[in-house]
């Protein structure tokens, strides 16, 4: 089973609990308090899946491990070569 | 290290999440079990709006996303496209 198809599984199982307990299917007679906490559920996961996407984005932002010196080492390396070939007949 | 700005902007958005993740929260989840005469609730629109504010954020994220998509597709055109 791929992925996908393991992500899709589970949010239908999901979706399906929803719908029942909406709808009271069960028959099971909960307040309205409950039933309002029921009902904006999906939008809920939405806005929570959305708000620790955008959370973990900002963390990786902030770590991410910039190696200056490399850069420029590298840079003078391209350099180098540049000359290098174009000194060889090589024309870029 | 990050640079400096990258390290702003970052935890910028962690913070950014947190609040609308806990406001969010607390808007769908919390206030229905506290009795309607409690001063938090003037903080908080009626809850339709927790339903309506995300679903329309959804649809302009999509809207701006596929307007990028077009934008830089007919800015990839090859020039020398003839067309009868």
């Amino acid at each position: 089973m791929t992925k996908l198809e393991q992500w899709m599984s589970t949010l239908l199982v999901l979706m399906l609990i929803w719908l029942c307990l909406v709808q009271d299917l069960l028959n099971l007679g909960y307040s309205k308090k409950f039933h309002d906490v029921i009902l904006p559920l999906p939008v809920y996961l939405l806005v929570t899946a959305g708000s620790y996407a955008l959370g973990t984005l900002g963390l990786r932002l902030a770590n991410f491990n910039d190696c200056e010196e490399a850069a420029q080492e590298l840079f003078m390396q391209i350099q180098e070569a540049q000359a290098d070939l174009a000194s060889k007949g090589l024309i870029l | 290290m990050a640079t400096r700005t990258d390290q702003v902007v970052g935890f910028g958005l962690v913070v950014f999440s947190l609040v609308i993740f806990i406001y969010y929260t607390i808007w769908v989840i919390i206030l229905p079990f506290i009795d309607s005469d409690h001063i938090i609730h003037k903080y908080f629109l009626p809850r339709e709006y927790a339903i309506i504010i995300p679903l329309a954020a959804g649809l302009f994220l999509l809207l701006f996303v596929g307007l990028f998509i077009t934008y830089v597709m007919l800015k990839n055109r090859k020039p020398a496209k003839k067309t009868n």
